[in-house]
């Protein structure tokens, strides 16, 4: 019978034939998108709805001496007005406790939280805001992560010895004796700063009272279920009794984590008993948002004449900012995740998180392993320059394969580095460009190579799990719903999910759909992280998916009166193997529920990954799949004004398995957007603890002018792995992990210069091509 | 601005067409039209990205010109034609814009906060002009006040350029 068959079976040169997958699927959410409709945190209003707005303060580092709201508290239309003095001192943060509610003592960066306001109006909060009278007390203070490493440096913790917020240590092998024996040594220092993820929904939460004394909170979030464990230790409260909802979230990139106006306005819904909305604006979201950590890297490598990886040695000073978000693990991701990307045998690094008078720094899409890739991939392309290697046959000798164990205990189960390797340098003619003669005349092209690794969920991220859960409800009208505690936040995850679960049970994508996260009903999903969602979330959903058909099939065979082998489900119609017409699921549902009560059918699904902690080797397996991608671009430098123009780009992705082609087309475009314009001119620039260029003004995000002149070409390759969903990784960070070592190698390539400071500004070209 | 507001205690009454509907509204002098239309209207499909003119989010169609509602005061709007995402159709999936299908089906969409503005920038864009030739580059030009983190620009580029070659068709065989 036509598109009867819909069994996946797995074996060597059997194709695997979907009615979902694989196609270019528009999101399931974009019809109240492209009509305007979709609600977001900031589109919320509520019934006797309060406005929150935060004081911030003026000094990087200054001792809060008094605070007067006398004044404030005149203003018509506020309701109340909180400082250190109103809340508890408890400490608590996502991974040091060093955040409080609202400090009573000092404040600890330019932008930090001194007071808080809720009123009936914008401007009365606004109003009220500017008449707060704070006596501050100015302290030394320091913004450099070095400096702040020196013996003597303003304290940021004065019951700490010192700035150091966290260290990390591996060492696996014996370093000094492979370097001892390398041929090639090659030891260079690189630097990447500091950018800001400019989701173009700023930071936004809601809150409102609920019944039984709970509180609900409506957050632009990509963690609605950590931050609902985080916040109730924050607000002192059972988690229970918090209410997490995330509606349509316009992008988080890895800044939308815990948040203190989030607490902020939970703390005023509860003193005033009425809802409280609190949004950034986009100055603030820049001052006292959750930025890249900036990293110094210091790298040494060890290679044969041939070429073999034997030593790589690295340390590492990465910026923590002024209270500590993410940034320790982000540091040891940049310490040893590219290990695993290489057959490395002695690897050796240090890590240094280290507080500063700045803003605090946190998850940045690639988390850590993004400035690693920089340093480590423009490293190679130096050695290659000054070795004579290939660069493509270089990362193809050293990297690793299927079925490898890497020097961490990291299991590359699935890899396709390779054929990604071929295929980018294959439809980039990069051989043939290589060769090519550069061109005469002031402008000069140049291309340049990159490869990168990551992890689809990061064991160590929340130590007391990893994994997902998943429930595909099935209604009497046929319509599936997947509850799930993952984030969507603008990547098209919803979308992956419903297609995941049409596919396992055999339901037309258009009728089923993904629930908003809302903690009340959705499982605990850890979030959107470390790339997790499409081969953890995703996994889960599959599970509840499958789980669900054996029910159906079940009832179907007891309705029908048939056989359970005799019974397939493909695309929203059962078929019966003695039977020429088929039977919509719609309308077996429908005589199913009516035999049970209407009930619906519900499958649920847990997906725990075979992942373990690290030891204190900071071995052990940490993630169920591993993404693999190769990255070429070609650009064109102009040595009279030395701006860089990108031209065209090539990105092959080992995906495991393409679930939605149009969406991680999207997420490799938008990724790699994103890391050229990192690469090419985004800056957050500090002086004297102050952000200089807090707006969209002076801090140039990419334009749709600054995209490729030719085109971004993106190629997937299935390696179908054994634990992703139908062998999904994840793709949302690999799009731009090698993405600025790429165009920095094509810079190199085209005019010679090595830029070793992110941004590659006109000015670092120019001043390259006078030294020569 | 045209002349025919009334100045009442410090508030002024505005008359405008907004979605082919007429209003006329007292307003606060310092208020702006993005309020006015999200708070006042409750029209939530302009968004607030930047308040400063620097992000398109807030994009309407004023007087046939895509303009950030953000810094344009509601008075200048006395008088005025204008256009949000919520009167480009219907709303319901069979009576949308051909421009709003098009970026659907062509992937232009993630997260979607910026794009009603996007959208209304375009349709400007291709409105002024209707009748010609329209390359790549005029379009990336046509939408670079308009900024988006999730997509890299390009699939909004193609369903533009796409919706452009489609409208070339069909004046073709008008014509």
């Amino acid at each position: 019978m036509p598109g009867k068959r819909n069994v996946l079976k797995k074996g060597k040169g059997e194709i695997m034939k979907f009615s979902n997958l694989g196609k270019e699927t528009p999101i399931l959410d974009g019809l109240e998108k492209v009509t305007g409709r979709a609600r977001y945190v900031p589109d919320l209003k509520m019934e006797g709805m309060l406005y929150g707005k935060v004081l911030r303060s003026p000094y990087p580092h200054a001792r809060l001496v008094n605070i007067d709201t006398t004044k404030a508290a005149r203003v018509p239309g506020v309701k109340d007005i909180i400082t250190g003095k109103d809340v508890s001192q408890h400490r608590f943060g996502p991974m040091v406790p060093d955040w409080v509610i609202l400090p009573d003592d000092k404040v600890r960066f330019h932008g930090d939280e001194v007071a808080a306001v809720a009123a009936s109006s914008e401007e009365a909060a606004a109003e009220a805001v500017a008449l707060i009278e704070v006596e501050y007390e100015e302290l030394p203070a320091v913004y450099d992560p070095e400096l702040a490493l020196e013996e003597g440096a303003p304290l940021l913790y004065e019951e700490k010895d010192n700035n150091i917020a966290a260290t990390f240590n591996v060492h696996s092998g014996d370093v000094d004796e492979a370097l001892a024996g390398s041929d090639i040594i090659f030891e260079e220092t690189y630097k990447t700063n500091q950018v800001y993820q400019a989701y173009m929904e700023p930071m936004a939460a809601v809150a409102v009272p609920g019944d039984y004394e709970r509180l609900i909170m409506w957050l632009s979030t990509q963690i609605p279920s950590m931050s609902r464990l985080r916040y109730a230790e924050a607000l002192q409260m059972c988690a229970e009794d918090l209410r997490i909802i995330k509606p349509h979230v316009g992008g988080g990139f890895g800044a939308k984590f815990e948040y203190k106006s989030h607490i902020l306005a939970a703390v005023l819904t509860r003193r005033t008993g009425l809802p409280v909305r609190m949004v950034n604006n986009r100055e603030e979201d820049f001052r006292a948002g959750n930025p890249r950590v900036p990293m110094k890297i210091w790298v040494k490598l060890g290679l044969s004449r041939d070429g073999t990886f034997l030593a790589k040695d690295t340390r590492i000073i990465a910026g923590n900012g002024a209270r500590t978000v993410y940034a320790p693990a982000i540091t040891s991701t940049a310490c040893y995740r590219i290990d695993s990307l290489y057959k490395f045998k002695n690897v050796r690094s240090t890590g240094y998180t280290v507080y500063t008078n700045t803003i605090p720094t946190s998850c940045f899409r690639g988390f850590g392993n993004a400035q690693m890739h920089f340093a480590m991939e423009s490293a190679l392309d130096t050695i290659c320059h000054q070795y004579d290697m290939d660069p493509i046959k270089l990362r193809q000798h050293n990297g690793v394969t299927p079925g490898f164990t890497s020097i961490h205990g990291w299991e590359i189960k699935s890899c396709a580095l390779e054929e990604c390797l071929d295929k980018a340098a294959q439809e980039s003619n990069w051989y043939e460009k290589k060769k090519a003669p550069k061109q005469k005349g002031p402008v000069k092209k140049g291309i340049g190579v990159a490869i990168c690794n990551h992890v689809s969920g990061n064991r160590p991220f929340f130590k007391p799990f990893d994994g997902s859960s998943a429930l595909v409800r099935l209604t009497p009208e046929g319509k599936a719903i997947v509850f799930t505690g993952e984030a969507d936040i603008g990547q098209g995850m919803n979308t992956a999910f419903a297609l995941i679960a049409a596919e396992a049970v055999g339901l037309n994508v258009k009728n089923v759909r993904t629930a908003a996260v809302d903690t009340d009903i959705s499982p605990f999903g850890l979030g959107s992280f470390a790339t997790r969602g499409s081969t953890i979330g995703g996994r889960a959903v599959y599970e509840a998916a499958v789980n669900l058909k054996k029910q159906l099939l079940e009832h179907i065979s007891r309705v029908y009166e048939k056989e359970t082998d005799q019974i397939t489900i493909n695309n929203g119609n059962i078929y019966f193997d003695d039977q020429e017409k088929p039977v919509p699921v719609a309308e077996a549902m429908q005589t199913i529920s009516y035999t049970l009560g209407g009930t619906s059918l519900v499958g649920q699904g847990v997906f725990v990954p075979d992942t373990v902690l690290p030891d204190e080797n900071k071995y052990g397996n940490v993630s169920p799949a591993y993404p693999f991608g190769c990255h070429i671009a070609e650009v064109e430098v102009d040595t009279e004004t030395g701006r860089t123009r990108l031209l065209n780009y090539w990105a092959a992705h080992d995906v495991g398995r393409v679930i939605n082609r149009q969406t991680l087309e999207g997420q490799v475009e938008g990724g790699v957007i994103m890391g050229a314009g990192w690469a090419l001119g985004e800056d957050m620039v500090i002086n004297d603890g102050v952000l200089l260029n807090p707006n969209f003004h002076d801090y140039c995000l990419p334009t749709a002018m600054d995209i490729p002149e030719g085109h971004i070409y993106s190629y997937f390759l299935e390696s179908e792995d054994p634990n992703g969903p139908f062998g999904a990784k994840g793709i949302g960070e690999p799009s731009l992990n090698p993405v600025p070592a790429a165009i920095a190698n094509a810079v190199f390539d085209a005019v010679g210069v090595r830029v070793k400071t992110l941004p590659i500004t006109p000015e670092k070209i120019l001043e390259g091509l006078e030294s020569g | 601005m045209s002349g025919n507001n009334n100045e009442q205690g410090g508030r002024l009454t505005i008359n405008f067409r907004l979605n082919e509907k007429e209003y006329s509204l007292e307003i606060d002098p310092g208020e702006r039209l993005l309020d006015l239309i999200r708070n006042r209207l409750g029209l939530i499909g302009a968004k607030e990205g930047c308040g400063m003119g620097e992000c398109g989010a807030c994009t309407v169609i004023m007087n046939g010109q895509a303009v950030n509602s953000c810094i344009i005061p509601a008075a200048r709007a006395d008088g005025a034609e204008i256009l949000t995402v919520e009167g480009l159709s219907g709303g319901m999936e069979n009576d949308l814009h051909p421009l709003q299908k098009i970026f659907l089906e062509k992937g232009a969409v993630q997260c979607g906060y910026c794009t009603p503005g996007m959208l209304l920038s375009a349709k400007a864009f291709l409105d002024k002009n209707r009748g010609r030739e329209i390359r790549r580059e005029q379009i990336k030009e046509g939408i670079s006040g308009n900024l988006c983190r999730c997509t890299g620009y390009q699939k909004i580029i193609e369903a533009i350029y796409c919706y452009a070659r489609e409208a070339e068709r069909a004046e073709e065989r008008k014509g």
